[in-house]
């Protein structure tokens, strides 16, 4: 693989695992978030600052999970207190929030030029790739393994009606918690990833576009989908790529989608599969 | 002197976004749907203001017409948009408005060009006194125009038919059915008036700074999404009462922690303040 | 026989409506009560406020001896309560022997990070189809929800809330919907479970089968308790008799 293939496997890696963390909290969990880009932010900004401190890499992408999922945690408790449309906006806020206070952090974080010169993780570009395939290896599987275990079965019912969810005993509140833990930390995960290989970081990096671009990912995929997240985040992060006359139509043409997946096609690229292996089945049994 | 004109610049701001903000609330009162391409509308009102303004060289012209254009398509909106995925879980129309909405402001960039547009001959510039500061005639337009409208729509929904019907179809849009209101007229009117609405804030805006661009619609929508959760959803009086209250925060606001926060984030971080104490907002809806 | 439950001074009122004023009662271990009273009279609402789905003004509510007013909803349920809705609530994203196997393993699920820990749903799916096979409605067992009959999602309502393995189960008109065949049926179980030992409260509009099954009766009109005692001494009694005659000749006048 040359240089370029190499970078960009490394950027659907790590908006792979961007994606399967927002699908855990608003796939799995039924919970709106507007907002997912701020913990992507708190990723890479924790990381920036200790990689530059000298601390080492494994260590800083660690830092940074446990930051995002930290924030996350309390992110998620302002969603105990709100209604289901309160809570997207709510989210919205803390996105503009965490936007606003580090525009304003000069001399900490770099205000709006950001960080620069973040050291690099040490593997070189291929060890670097093979680094973030391993890690969307695991945060696949262990969304994968939430999908099937019992926590994802409570995940289901706060879900589809949290309410009723309570009345079979579901601590409501709790789960909630705890779908914002873990993907928000999978966002600073994905934050911590993308330090290192931009080595160079921008507030505007993570603002409104960058969350609404991975709901986007997360949505033509087909919401609560692994598969369908990783086919939806994949297609989305290649399409401008290997159509570069359409990258200055890119903002055009993901908008475009969101919408029309929306309106024609709810369930996404995992829904349509479904349906199409249905038809299939349907025409393969009668003769 | 310093706080009442930052009071008073408050207050233009907050009737602006008030304008504003009714619109989106009236959609959320009733289909309970974000309406987030709203900003594409405020921004679209824009233009076309300031296009029939420049080729006609009348403002008086301009604003109206773009108000219905927008209206207009608005209802067309509704019908293509919304109408068809009413059944679906909520975030999926939240998800398609927001996709409409960035779709039609790259298309304001690809059409019109991403440094915007301005005004040949900009009206309601001049500078008037008004209790010992300093304002233009657009800001007290700004506040006229927003009591005014509001003032009106109040007098539709409290003292008319149509008004009636409207909340009417808010509370139970089956038993207005069954009482032989037409529950899509009362939806189109909704749309229609809400995107006017949108329309002439945008207009306003662009009278404010001189100056049409693409991504105008954002930053005030975003602001109006945090309104009308704090003047509790589908409440129209609470959403002008929240937007005159925000537009003195932010007032105020930037000149206290702007070190801390940019201004647009203060409306945020009111918002999620004002939320962990109140859950329902500062006036819930009954 | 100790008390069970025992509801005191409850009042509840949403806006201008005084749904519930000062309605207390007790219910004994082993028991089986009937909440009845013309419409609107706030049998629901009084099993919400039991259950914690609502938050009354005023309320003190014992489980076993145990103050729980001040609880959220599924603190209730770990401490045996269970409900059934008036109007059906499954979950629409499940299958019907998927939304008894969750409640079945309400032990599993009761602690958020040992949930994690388990990925097998067998044990807890037969056991299921078990409590759906109690309440006639097992052929419909791997079925999505959508387009079940009424009669169906009724019983998925009281074969969920059995699955909690409850002290006290609350049930909202589950025999409304039914046909006679299905409800007699179910009427039975309901009452075989009770003989078991399952402390029932339970809200129906068809007296014929609440003076059939019902120990006790607790009669609420307009928010307010108006008569409790054996269903005969009960039903003879003329404000009694005048609350239900007195709906229905307003209804007809209307």
């Amino acid at each position: 693989m040359g240089i370029y293939e190499l970078s960009l496997a490394t950027v659907v890696g790590i908006n792979i695992i961007l994606a399967v963390g927002l699908n855990l909290i608003t796939g799995f969990c039924g919970q709106i978030s507007l907002g997912h880009a701020a913990f992507y932010g708190i990723g890479a900004y924790t990381a920036a600052l200790m990689a530059k401190a000298g601390m080492p890499g494994p260590v800083n992408l660690v830092a940074a999970m446990v930051m995002a999922g930290a924030v996350g945690v309390l992110v998620g408790m302002t969603s105990l207190r709100v209604r289901e449309d309160f809570l997207a906006i709510t989210t919205m806020g803390v996105g503009f929030l965490f936007l606003g206070i580090v525009r304003q952090q000069e001399s900490l974080l770099g205000g709006e030029l950001g960080i620069s010169s973040i050291p690099s993780f040490g593997l070189g570009k291929m060890g670097f790739f093979v680094l973030s395939l391993v890690l969307v290896v695991l945060a696949v599987a262990f969304s994968l393994y939430i999908k099937r275990s019992w926590m994802g079965f409570a995940f289901e019912a706060v879900a589809d009606d949290e309410d009723t969810a309570r009345v079979i005993s579901v601590d409501v509140p709790a789960y909630k918690l705890a779908a914002f833990a873990l993907g928000t930390a999978l966002a600073g995960l994905a934050g911590g990833l993308y330090c290192y290989f931009a080595r160079f970081i921008v507030p505007d990096d993570f603002g409104f576009i960058t969350s609404i671009s991975v709901l986007s990912m997360v949505a033509v995929g087909g919401i609560g989908s692994v598969f369908g997240v990783i086919v939806g985040t994949a297609l989305l992060t290649l399409i401008p790529e290997f159509f570069r006359f359409i990258s200055d139509y890119k903002l055009l043409v993901y908008g475009a989608l969101l919408f029309g997946v929306m309106r024609f096609a709810p369930d996404g690229l995992a829904g349509l599969t479904a349906l199409a292996f249905k038809r299939l089945q349907r025409k393969g049994g009668a003769v | 002197m310093l706080y009442f004109e930052l009071l008073i610049q408050g207050l233009i701001y907050g009737s602006m976004y008030a304008i504003i903000a009714v619109g989106l609330t009236l959609v959320y009162g009733l289909l309970r749907i974000l309406h987030v391409a709203h900003a594409g509308l405020f921004a679209l009102g824009g233009y076309m203001g300031l296009l029939i303004t420049n080729s006609t060289g009348s403002l008086i012209l301009g604003m109206p017409l773009a108000a219905a254009i927008v209206g207009v398509v608005g209802m067309a909106i509704y019908r293509l948009c919304y109408q068809p995925i009413l059944d679906q879980p909520p975030y999926v129309a939240l998800i398609a408005s927001i996709g409409l909405f960035i779709a039609m402001e790259e298309m304001f960039r690809l059409i019109f060009g991403p440094f915007g547009l301005t005004y040949t001959d900009a009206p309601l510039q001049s500078v008037v006194q008004f209790a010992g500061i300093y304002l233009r005639a657009v800001d007290l337009a700004i506040v006229a125009g927003s009591v005014s409208l509001l003032g009106v729509l109040s007098w539709l929904s409290q003292k008319t038919r149509i008004g009636l019907a409207w909340r009417a179809t808010v509370d139970d849009p089956q038993i207005a059915e069954s009482f032989g209101i037409s529950v899509l007229n009362v939806r189109y009117l909704n749309f229609f008036i809400g995107s006017a609405l949108a329309a002439v804030a945008g207009v306003f805006i662009s009278l404010l700074s001189n100056l049409v661009e693409p991504t105008m619609g954002g930053v005030p929508s975003y602001k109006a999404l945090a309104i009308i959760v704090l003047g509790g959803l589908g409440n129209v009086a609470g959403t002008l009462i929240a937007s005159l209250v925000l537009g003195v925060v932010e007032a105020f606001g930037t000149i206290y922690i702007g070190d801390i926060l940019d201004r647009d984030a203060i409306a945020f971080a009111f918002l999620i303040l004002v939320l962990m104490i109140r859950p329902e907002g500062l006036f819930a809806r009954r | 026989m100790s008390e069970l439950l025992t509801v005191q001074d409850v009042t509840m009122h949403f806006g201008g409506v005084h749904a519930l004023t000062d309605v207390s009662f007790e219910v004994q271990d082993g028991e089986f009560l009937c909440l009845i009273g013309p419409n609107g009279a706030g049998k629901t609402t009084m099993l919400k406020a039991i259950v914690g789905a609502i938050r009354p003004q005023k309320a003190r509510i014992q489980l076993a001896g145990r103050e729980i007013s001040g609880l959220p909803t599924h603190r209730r349920i770990h401490l045996g309560l269970a409900l059934t809705h008036q109007i059906v609530r499954p979950f629409r994203s499940m299958t019907l022997k998927d939304n008894v196997a969750l409640a079945v393993g309400h032990r599993r699920i009761r602690r958020v990070w040992t949930a994690l820990g388990g990925l097998d749903r067998n044990k807890e799916r037969a056991e299921a189809l078990k409590l759906l096979e109690m309440v006639d409605i097992h052929t419909y067992a791997d079925q999505a929800v959508t387009g079940q009959p009424l009669g169906v999602l009724k019983r998925l309502e009281v074969a969920r809330a059995l699955a909690l393995q409850p002290r006290l189960l609350l049930l909202d008109e589950p025999l409304a919907g039914l046909n006679h065949v299905e409800a007699a049926h179910l009427a039975d179980t309901i009452v075989r479970i009770n003989r078991e030992g399952l402390t029932i409260v339970m809200i129906e509009h068809n007296l014929g089968e609440v003076l059939r099954v019902g120990h006790r009766l607790v009669v609420l009109d307009n928010g307010r308790k108006i008569a409790e005692g054996l269903p005969r001494d009960v039903m003879q009694r003329p404000n009694v008799r005048a609350a239900y005659v007195g709906k229905e000749a307003n209804d007809a006048a209307a």
